[in-house]
């Protein structure tokens, strides 16, 4: 049996700054077989795959493929050991035809590098049509569909004879028919003696497609088994199988009237994909409520808080309420006018004006209640900026200090720090505490009890599991882009939520 | 992006329109020419410059003489190729005859071969082509002003005193010119050059390099220039130091506008003429409509002009 | 060494270079006569206020390709309304103002509206403002030559304005157009540091979408940076005609060059949220004497154009060793 063992992936282990990401992962795949790799948001799943496939190149523990210890340097590397991964976002490239793309990088030509061109075309049909695809190869790639462009991506990886292909979320941009397709060709595949790593947030899939499965949690290797052993409630189990270590303060909520209602809420494909990310959702939130919005990768989310604080501008449909009064979206800020502000998930790249001082972050939204026909009271914007800084505990020498020489939880700290001058009715909480250390956590946990019980109300997105399951009051679960499931503080539990997550 | 569209059509409708209007005007001439009136090609390599509008100011003036002439003008906008197309069209268009000033001499001389061995007069104006397949060049020479420019200097100066020499672009032909002539023109007197600057044909720069000559000097006598917008800058420059009066400015090319009117206004001592050639250039094109054989070559005298013959029309050099 | 993290500080040093170029290069002592320095800063000035605009643009992370040829077309339209029609200059100057803010507008509103990228917008602007300065002008300097119908030229005086703002002040010590600029200055100045739209223009060009989704109008703070622009543009162009006494369609060529330069070398940073009207007058003043020196001591153009090249670069590289 030993010959048909195609990977060994040996205590792998991985650290960035001296946080460890992953720590003492086995993986092993044989040849003919669907592995699933699960896990939630932040397992280490795509850190593994990263080392895999030779994006990262510094790692403990060993890598082994058909029994030869490798270690691969560039993806180039991994894709001549015959490795190759299908990413969710396809790296076709639009502009050029079917024939270009399938031999970018190795390309059939003649000593003066003159392109044999019929070559390559009959080359392209062939591939094409091991996956059963008849397409004019001279096409450009833009003008196919996504699941036709999904199919040359995996004629690309049999055409440097992958034997090992990792797909990340196939199908999340594909319709039913087209999963169905996909399925036949991994058969197929599997048929070959191709082995298959899969990544999938769906429930459906893994016992679907899968044979065997392998879960990691927060960065730990968990287990291995074949599906018919690892039973639904196992699995879920052991994904979100973990101790409540966590200190969180007690939360006692005071809920007062409906604060903040939106009806019928959808969004397009921000990106432009055929899609809506966001499929008719509806919710209220009281005065001095949180309500968890818990979703994993690709459930639409955090797209539903951007939507709705204006981001991507008209491009939604919902009837929004915020205190008895209908508001129409509209941009940020007129958002901000109305009292409904978004966190953003990235403070750096949308959070922060990073080279400007912690008062100049801090006052931005609200800069024109502090200035007079134009002019900025400096005084005033200081003072209150002082003081938001000491409410907050940020910690700095002095609030002109820059933004960038932060760390990363006062940082946050800034970023709440300018809602909180704006006064707002409502807060949208995008990963408060993603990147933040333990400390700075509980600090900003302590802020949202306060603030809520002065009468704000909260929309919490976390991929932290015991954050979500300890601040919110309420917890409804997105599943691509609906509402799969909705609990009570008292009902949750780790395993109902990722159950309805994964689309249970 | 409806109103985008809208206004980029409309934006390329109206530059279409203004662009239009010249080749409507040709087409209509090409169609019927009355029996008597004869039609000239006008190529004009760039009317960026004023010295190239004022040709075609003096071919106009000298062309509205002759009432039987219609001139066609065309702008190259400084790019040899599209003047090659031009003539192409003066060509097929059956013109009577072509003046053109080129741009540069090895695109353009095929293209005025064909035409001259066609039948069709060519007037070479300013700048030369290579070989001999055309009717007439018709040029001035730098160096010659420059020389003229030198000797007048010497005498006005009686042979002693400090100059200040503002050149044009010294990478280009007149620059160079107008710089050896002048050497050449006060070579054996007394006369001493004691600051040099290039300031690239502009009046700014001129004014620039002539404040720092006033920081230097304390006895300048004269500023040369190798146009007469140079002078007037290097002039704002000594009146802004309150010494315009300790000196005397020379420029080149007596433009009407320019030149002729800075030694009206006392400002230059002289301006030399560098003539456009283009009443010239009239005059050969109905001499050859006369029956007369024109000379292959003939190089424009230019004046001088002083504050006593400005308005007569300056001197003859 | 704190005191060499200020970019302030680091600007000063590169001045400081280039005015001990000059103490050893001085010319036989012309470089210590008040009137060199006088000079300098008239010549300058035009750059200078350029310069200004062209910081705001900067700090927002744009650029105004467009400036050089806006001086071109306000220099001709001034010229023509106050010269050739004698209109007033109480007419003229808001005239040819508006027309220059006008023009920066046009830019700012392709850029922050249409969202194109302010290289091409500007470039296209720059393109089309020659183009109409040399058909408003008929290609022809606009001066006291007036073109009659007979083809004679008919010569009038220069307006009052025009020797006005050409002039020195205090005893002869300070050119009115370096006036004109400290007052650009100042307004650039208030702008930035005193009023809101200053402080959204550092947040856009810091990081446009936190701007954006922090509620700051991006559009129209980016109209006001580009608007602002050319109206400092058609300050300059009115600067330029009275200078030089006349409208030339060609003026200004390549001058937006210079003022990109002299915000550059002030330390404001290409990249944007990063800079201020104080690093810009440095940066004129080292440009200026850089140019003064060149000139003073009759170096060849050859030379002249290396040696900046050379300066340009070290003044930079120089200002980016800071961040390390």
């Amino acid at each position: 049996m030993t010959e048909n063992i195609l990977l060994k992936m040996m205590n792998i282990g991985k650290s960035f700054a001296s946080v460890n990401v992953l720590s003492n992962v086995n993986f092993e795949l044989k040849s003919g077989e669907v592995h699933i790799l699960a896990g939630e948001n932040g397992a280490g799943k795509s850190t593994l795959i990263k080392i895999l496939c030779g994006v990262y190149n510094e790692y403990k523990g060993e890598i082994f493929v058909q029994n030869k210890l490798c270690k691969f340097n560039s993806v180039h590397d991994a894709a001549r050991t015959g490795i190759t991964v299908i990413h969710q976002e396809l790296s076709l490239i639009n502009e050029l035809s079917v024939v270009d793309n399938l031999f970018l990088g190795r390309e059939i030509s003649g000593k003066t590098g003159w392109l044999k061109r019929s070559v390559q075309e009959s080359e392209a049909k062939k591939l094409l049509a091991r996956l059963g695809l008849e397409i004019d190869v001279n096409k450009y790639v833009e003008e196919f569909p996504m699941s036709v462009k999904q199919m040359i991506e995996i004629a690309k990886a049999l055409a440097i004879d992958a034997k090992i292909i990792i797909f990340d979320e196939p199908t999340s941009a594909l319709n039913e028919p087209d999963v169905v397709k996909l399925f036949e060709i991994i058969q197929n595949l599997k048929k070959q003696g191709c082995g298959i790593v899969y990544i999938t947030h769906k429930m459906k899939e893994i016992y679907n497609i899968g044979d065997r499965i392998t879960v990691l949690r927060d960065g730990n290797y968990i287990g291995t088994d074949s599906k018919d052993n690892l039973l639904r409630n196992k699995l879920v189990n052991w994904m979100v199988g973990r101790e409540m270590t966590q200190q969180f303060p007690e939360r006692i909520p005071k809920l007062g009237k409906t604060k903040f209602q939106v009806d019928n809420c959808s969004i397009d494909d921000p990106a432009g994909g055929p899609f809506k990310v966001v499929k008719d959702i509806s919710f209220k939130v009281r005065e001095g409520e949180i309500l968890g919005i818990a979703g994993l990768q690709g459930s639409g989310n955090s797209e539903l808080f951007n939507g709705l604080f204006g981001t991507y501008g008209k491009n939604i449909s919902a009837k929004m309420i915020i205190d008895d009064i209908e508001y129409k979206i509209g941009t940020p800020a007129q958002s901000i006018n109305r009292g409904l502000t978004l966190l953003t998930n990235d403070r750096k790249l949308t959070g922060l004006v990073l080279n400007m001082s912690i008062a100049d972050n801090v006052t931005l939204p609200s800069l024109k209640s502090f200035s007079k026909n134009g002019f900025i009271k400096r005084n005033e914007e200081l003072n209150a900026a002082k003081i938001c800084s000491e409410r907050l505990r940020i910690k700095s020498h002095s609030v002109l200090q820059e933004t960038q020489t932060l760390s990363g939880g006062n940082q946050q700290k800034v970023a709440l720090g300018k809602w909180w001058e704006t006064n707002p009715k409502i807060l949208l909480l995008d990963e408060p505490t993603k990147g933040v250390d333990v400390g700075a956590k509980h600090e900003i946990y302590e802020l949202m009890n306060e603030w809520t019980n002065e009468g704000m109300a909260i929309l919490l997105i976390t991929s932290e599991m015991p954050e979500l399951l300890a601040m919110s009051d309420r917890i409804i679960v997105m599943h691509l882009g609906q509402v799969t499931a909705e609990f009570t503080r008292e009902e949750a539990t780790q395993e109902k939520i990722l159950n309805a997550a994964m689309g249970g | 992006m409806k109103t985008k569209l809208f206004l980029l059509i409309a934006a390329s409708l109206i530059i279409l329109a203004c662009g239009k209007k010249e080749s409507k005007i040709t087409t209509a001439q090409k169609v019927k020419p009355t029996v008597k009136q004869k039609i000239i090609g006008m190529s004009q390599c760039n009317l960026g410059e004023p010295w190239r509008v004022q040709m075609n100011e003096d071919i106009k003036l000298a062309a509205a003489k002759h009432p039987e002439l219609k001139v066609i003008y065309k702008d190259a906008q400084n790019d040899s190729l599209k003047q090659v197309a031009q003539i192409e069209e003066f060509i097929s268009a059956g013109v009577d005859a072509i003046i053109v000033s080129p741009k540069e001499a090895a695109p353009l001389t095929p293209v005025i071969k064909t035409a001259f061995e066609k039948g069709i007069p060519v007037v070479v104006l300013d700048r030369r082509v290579n070989g001999d397949k055309y009717t007439c060049f018709i040029g001035a020479d730098n160096k010659k002003i420059g020389k003229a420019a030198g000797e007048w200097i010497v005498k006005k100066l009686g042979g002693n005193g400090n100059i200040v020499e503002l050149k044009g672009l010294m990478t280009s032909t007149p620059g160079q010119d107008r710089h050896s002539g002048f050497r050449a023109g006060i070579k054996g007197s007394n006369l001493k050059i004691i600051f040099e600057a290039d300031m690239k044909w502009l009046e700014p720069q001129a004014r620039k390099e002539m404040e720092s000559a006033l920081a230097r000097f304390k006895n300048i006598d004269l500023v040369y220039a190798h146009n007469d917008p140079g002078a007037h800058g290097a002039y704002l420059a000594a009146k802004a130091a309150g010494r315009e009066k300790e000196m005397i400015f020379v420029g080149i090319d007596g433009l009407p506008q320019e030149g002729r009117m800075y030694v009206k206004q006392g400002i230059l001592a002289a301006s030399f003429e560098y003539p456009t050639g283009g009443k010239e250039a009239v005059d050969t094109v109905v001499d050859i409509f006369g029956g007369k054989k024109p000379e292959k070559e003939i190089t424009l005298k230019s004046h001088v002009f002083t504050k006593d013959n400005v308005d007569k029309g300056g001197k003859w050099l | 060494m704190k005191f060499l993290k200020k970019p302030e500080a680091r600007a000063l040093i590169a001045l400081a270079f280039v005015l001990i170029i000059g103490f050893t290069f001085n010319a036989d002592g012309a470089f210590f006569k008040w009137t060199t320095h006088r000079d300098m800063l008239r010549y300058i000035s035009v750059f200078a206020i350029l310069g200004c605009g062209m910081t705001l643009v900067i700090i927002t992370a744009g650029i105004d390709l467009s400036v050089g040829s806006l001086v071109g077309l306000t220099a001709v339209l001034f010229s023509l309304f106050s010269i050739q029609y004698g209109w007033s200059p109480w007419l003229v100057i808001p005239i040819v103002l508006l027309a220059g803010t006008a023009c920066g507008l046009i830019s700012g509103t392709l850029i922050s509206k249409w969202e194109m990228q302010p290289f091409i917008a500007t470039l296209a602007m720059m393109v089309f403002a020659r183009g109409a300065a040399k058909w408003i002008s008929g290609g022809q300097k606009v001066s006291t030559a007036v073109l009659q119908n007979d083809g004679s030229y008919k010569y009038v005086n220069v307006p009052e304005i025009y020797n006005f703002i050409s002039a020195k002040v205090l005893h002869n010590n300070i050119a009115i157009v370096t006036i004109i600029f400290i007052i650009c200055a100042g307004v650039a100045y208030i702008l930035l540091s005193k009023l809101r739209w200053g402080r959204y223009m550092f947040a856009i060009g810091g990081n446009e979408e936190a701007a954006r989704l922090s509620g700051v109008p991006v559009v129209m703070t980016k109209l006001i940076a580009y608007g602002l622009c050319g109206l400092f543009a058609a300050v300059a162009g009115i600067c330029q005609a009275a200078q030089e006494q006349q409208g030339d369609p060609e003026a200004g060529m390549s001058y937006e060059l210079t003022a990109i330069a002299i915000v550059v070398i002030g330390g404001t940073s290409l990249a944007g949220g990063r800079g201020g009207i104080g690093l810009t007058i440095i940066g004129a003043l080292t440009i200026g004497y850089l140019e003064k020196i060149l000139s003073i001591n009759a170096v060849g153009e050859a030379y002249r154009l290396m040696l900046t090249g050379v300066i340009i670069a070290a003044a930079v590289l120089f200002q980016k060793t800071r961040k390390k």
